[in-house]
């Protein structure tokens, strides 16, 4: 159900998402691709909490936000910087998105033998 | 599963599908035009050309500023050269010359005798013109010329017989000697008893001395040229 329930959500999202006239300045571009991608990672960790019985609905949706909040802030203040911070978001992202495929994919297994 | 879970979850669907399509709206949007990296690369490169330009400007307006101030300058030393030049010409006699002033008038005396007295066989001579001209000078002439020719500083008048040279040009009587200066101190310069004038009457010269009011006397009408003096150069 849960699954159905996420898989609703998203259509609903990417429906919203296509029907608001609404185009970010292309300056923000970068920000919301960093934002996107800690929300990516949230969610895929939160799927793995749930495999692990581990779910905690606080610390998912606290951790949601503020991993999107904070990676997009980090983007900006390294513009501000003159260094390329948004690099260690999507890299700590990106590796901790892979972290999680993985031992999804192993419960995965787990569960299917 | 719990409500509130439900809820969270459907939460978090949402965002992250709002979030993943407006970035691959702007991603493809960005695509269309310039990467933003070029785009802050060309600004910034503007704004160099500006602050650059604007200093070219400055420079180009000073430069024009110095440019009018030369040419200022340069017209103003010709000016200065040209009445120097105009001053040296009336100086020098080049130039005609008008302004008050008076006309002798001599002439040999009659061939025939007056009344009661004694044929004159007196003949002007260079050396009365001199001494008008000399008198006239002494009496605050500033321009003379005898029969059109100007008198200079280096004019001669010279006796070469029978006729009187003026600036190596034959003059012949009546001598019309012109002078430019105030009228009254010309005319009693020459006419003060036991003159000039007296003088030349007593030997039979007929003088007539009239003031004008405006009369024009011609330039020096010759070349000049210095071909022995130079100037001394100082230093």
């Amino acid at each position: 159900m849960g699954i159905w329930l996420a898989v609703a959500g998203l259509a609903l999202g990417v429906l919203l998402g296509l029907n608001i006239p609404l185009v970010l300045p292309q300056v923000y571009a970068k920000y919301l691709s960093v934002a996107a991608l800690a929300a990516l990672d949230s969610v895929f960790g939160g799927i793995r909490a749930a495999m692990e019985d581990q779910f905690d609905n606080t610390v998912f949706i606290s951790g949601f936000f503020s991993n999107a909040l904070l990676a997009a802030g980090l983007a900006f203040i390294g513009e501000r910087l003159g260094i390329d911070l948004y690099l260690a978001a999507v890299v700590a992202f990106g590796v901790r998105l892979f972290q999680n495929l993985a031992i999804i994919r192993r419960y995965l297994f787990r569960k299917l033998k | 599963m719990k409500l509130s879970t439900c809820f969270s979850l459907g939460l978090v669907a949402l965002v992250l599908g709002m979030l993943i399509v407006f970035q691959f709206r702007v991603t493809r949007h960005i695509e269309q035009g310039i990467p933003s990296g070029r785009v802050q690369e060309l600004a910034l490169e503007l704004r160099q050309l500006e602050k650059d330009k604007a200093k070219l400007e400055a420079e180009a307006s000073d430069l024009s500023i110095k440019l009018e101030q030369v040419t200022r300058g340069q017209t103003e030393a010709e000016k200065a050269l040209k009445d120097e030049l105009a001053k040296a010409r009336l100086l020098a006699g080049l130039v005609p010359v008008t302004g008050p002033g008076i006309e002798v008038t001599l002439d040999n005396p009659p061939q025939q005798a007056r009344e009661g007295g004694p044929v004159s066989l007196y003949v002007i001579r260079d050396e009365d013109l001199l001494r008008v001209v000399n008198e006239l000078r002494g009496a605050g002439a500033e321009a003379l010329s005898i029969n059109g020719q100007r008198i200079v500083a280096h004019s001669e008048i010279r006796w070469a017989a029978p006729f009187i040279n003026v600036n190596l040009t034959r003059v012949v009587p009546p001598y019309h000697i012109l002078a430019i200066g105030k009228p009254d101190n010309l005319k009693s310069a020459l006419e003060i008893p036991g003159g000039l004038v007296e003088y030349l009457r007593d030997l039979g010269v007929q003088v007539k001395i009239q003031s004008y009011d405006r009369l024009t006397i011609p330039g020096y009408s010759r070349t000049m040229e210095f071909r022995y003096a130079k100037p001394v150069v100082k230093g």
